[in-house]
């Protein structure tokens, strides 16, 4: 390593805010050398028998470590270990594994070693970051498998026993669960980007993490200054004592800003005038609703129950349903829980529901479409949730609605379930409230209409917005013309806004624009009673409501219905939040 | 024994959920399959084994299945690729 301590500034992908100051802790895969050691044959059978222990063991920490992911960080990051878990049932590898023990005649560890170090040589090599990663997957399950073998358990080691900063190519799995929060005060990775498990970690325990950064585990020692801005993404290597003022100033700005919004983070979302705005939390966990309460919200504006089937391979029992709505609704008591029925299709598939390869997916057979043609999942998943509402403040709603025909005709399975529910005996709220996300444009066009025949709704931007502008949202070659401030989709916010106004219809938002602090004083301005976001969010968008007076976001609203582009909607709201709060530039990333 | 052309249409290639999928259904049977790419011969009842084939999206494999029920298990995996694994 060179003795050239000078400044120096990289940049990478900000995927957990927050300011480190701290010193380098770099942490390798540990990758011991294993040598072969020869068994005499009399040994063999011992050495199976240890091999398919340690293959035991591992299971059941992996299992472990897959419930605490799901518990911290959500199915995203549960997935990885479910695959973990794939690699050692594969009954095909382990007999060759088996097999070369006893053929070769070497110890476990070393077979396993080697075993492991041909796939993994394969599949580093291999084109496409997808199977790269996979290599990452392959190193965590062998030195997990290693450390059992050696009856190390499951203790992961290279761990700091300081505060410092972590510097990594990149973090296993198991490494990134298992981090310190005490020790740990920020991240630094060469390889990842934003829905990396290290980045969807780091997040979930509020550790400041930059990842993507190219190289810099190449650049650092142990011991080195480092410095890291989450909020924008620069990793400042042996910082000037400028350098280090200035990012302690900044440092104490944030956390000032993160002191206040603690303050009030139980307070009520009400306005300088009065008004109060409901925040909510958009889940897909039945547990992720303690995340909401600890964030302040009142209630779950969207539970996503696609994962019960995204997460496995048959179709979840209505009991299992119950269990969970039932779950998600005793924890966020006494506020409500608004379960969406399931929407799949789209870029959402499971193997038990057949869904031909369409061209235009998005405008297929999706969402309630699905539902209403395998009316015997819906019903059963309608019995749950009318089950679940017996005992909480639970309420349904139904997907991808475009006019009177899926309403009424969801509605009339429902009316079906709960009579099948009264044969059986089963209690149930029949007063449940019933909804609809708004989320295609004509179902907006004649809001005032389908207001009549439900109790509330929620608008979902990221659709509304796709189909209203004709844009697919996952086409990155016709990004630019995905315009969350397009015009023409702030009126259908406002007229269905007014819709539900006129009948006594709650009006809620449960897309992304819900949780985007610069679109918080529009949203209000525009009349929405309710804003669902991802729980993290709450706290600022609260700070912003209760900074602001109704009358003032109106006339902001008013300002915006005017203009004429995204781009000037856009600046326009920016404008207006950085005039109230400067110098909080995570807000405007 | 039947041999049988494929091409890989699903998004992200054969990584490791569609590799679940495609080893579960190999190894309901009791034909013994296998996936050939690029002077790569990989037992379809082993995800390990599919995996390393790393073959990613436009890739073309060839399944090869030996027993009894061969045809069904290659009707099977035939039909999964061309539903892309039901993934995108």
């Amino acid at each position: 390593m060179s003795a050239d301590k000078r400044e120096q500034i990289l940049r990478g992908i900000p995927a957990s805010p927050g300011i480190a100051i701290g010193i380098v802790h770099r942490m390798v895969y540990d990758e011991p050398e294993v040598l072969p050691r020869k068994l005499a044959p009399s040994e063999i059978p011992q050495e199976l028998g240890r091999f398919d222990r340690s293959i035991e063991e591992t299971r059941h920490a992996i299992e472990r470590s897959r419930d605490r992911a799901l518990d911290v960080a959500g199915v995203a990051v549960g997935k990885i270990f479910d695959a973990h878990l794939l690699i050692l049932a594969d009954e095909v590898f382990l007999d060759q594994v088996r097999g070369r023990i006893t053929r070769e005649q070497f110890d476990a560890e070393y077979i396993i070693f080697d075993s492991f170090a041909q796939m993994i040589e394969v599949i580093s090599r291999s084109q496409g970051e997808v199977f790269r990663e996979r290599a990452t997957d392959l190193r965590d399950v062998r030195t997990r498998l290693l450390r059992f073998l050696r009856g190390d358990g499951d203790i992961i080691p290279d761990h700091p026993t300081h505060q410092v900063i972590l510097v990594a190519e990149d973090l296993s799995p198991t490494q990134a669960l298992n981090l310190d929060r005490e020790l740990v005060h920020g991240i630094a990775t060469d390889v990842g980007g934003l829905t990396s498990h290290t980045a969807i970690l780091a997040r979930s325990m509020d550790i400041p993490t930059i990842v993507g950064i190219g190289d810099v585990s190449g650049k650092v020692q142990d011991g080195d200054s480092i410095i890291i801005n989450g909020n924008s993404g620069k990793v400042i290597l042996h910082p000037t004592p400028d350098s280090q003022v200035e990012y302690e100033e900044k440092r104490e700005r944030y956390r000032g800003f993160q002191r206040l919004l603690e303050d009030i983070k139980f307070q009520p979302a009400v306005t300088l005038d009065g008004r109060e705005i409901k925040l909510w939390g958009n889940i897909e966990l039945p547990r992720e609703a303690e995340s909401v309460h600890a964030h302040g919200g009142t209630g779950v504006g969207l539970f996503r129950s696609e994962f019960l089937f995204l997460t496995r391979e048959t179709t979840p029992t209505e009991d299992e349903q119950f269990e969970v709505y039932d779950k998600a609704a005793e924890i966020m008591a006494p506020h409500p829980v608004v379960i969406r029925t399931f929407d799949l299709g789209g870029d959402k598939y499971h193997a038990g529901i057949n869904i031909r390869d369409e061209k235009n997916p998005f405008l297929g057979y999706r969402a309630i479409r699905v539902s209403l043609s395998r009316r015997d999942l819906f019903k059963v998943q309608l019995r749950a949730i009318l089950r679940a509402s017996a005992r909480g403040n639970v309420r349904v709603m139904f997907p991808f609605v475009s006019g009177f025909e899926e309403l009424r005709e969801s509605l009339a399975v429902l009316q079906e379930a709960k009579q099948e529910l009264n044969q059986r005996k089963l209690a149930h709220d029949p007063n449940m409230l019933v909804g609809i996300m708004v989320e295609i444009p004509s179902a907006a066009i004649i809001a005032d209409r389908l207001a009549e025949e439900c109790d509330f709704f929620s608008i979902g931007t990221n659709d509304l917005v796709q189909y209203t502008v004709a844009t697919d949202r996952a086409n990155e070659q016709v990004a630019a013309y995905y315009r969350s401030y397009h015009p023409g989709v702030l009126r259908l916010i406002e007229m269905t806004v007014k819709a539900g106004a006129k009948h006594g219809v709650h009006v809620g938002i449960c897309g992304e624009l819900g949780g985007s602090p610069a679109a918080a004083p529009l949203l209000v301005g525009l009349g929405l009673e309710e804003l669902s976001m991802t729980a993290s969010m709450i706290p600022e968008i609260k700070k912003i409501i209760r900074s602001m007076t109704y009358e003032e976001c109106k006339r902001i609203a008013r300002k915006a219905l005017k203009m004429d582009t995204s781009q000037e909607v856009q600046s326009f709201l920016r404008g207006e939040l950085k005039k109230r709060f400067a110098d909080l530039p995570i807000w405007f990333s | 024994m039947i041999q049988k052309e494929v091409t890989l249409l699903n998004r992200l290639g054969l990584h490791i959920r569609p590799a679940a999928q495609l080893t579960k259904i190999a190894s309901k049977y009791q034909a013994d399959v296998y996936l050939l790419k690029d002077g790569m011969r990989v037992n379809g009842k082993s995800i390990m084994g599919v995996m390393m084939l790393a073959a990613a999206r436009g890739s073309t494999l060839v399944l090869e299945a030996i027993g009894d029920d061969e045809q069904q298990l290659i009707d099977e995996l035939i039909k999964l690729f061309e539903n892309k694994f039901y993934e995108d």
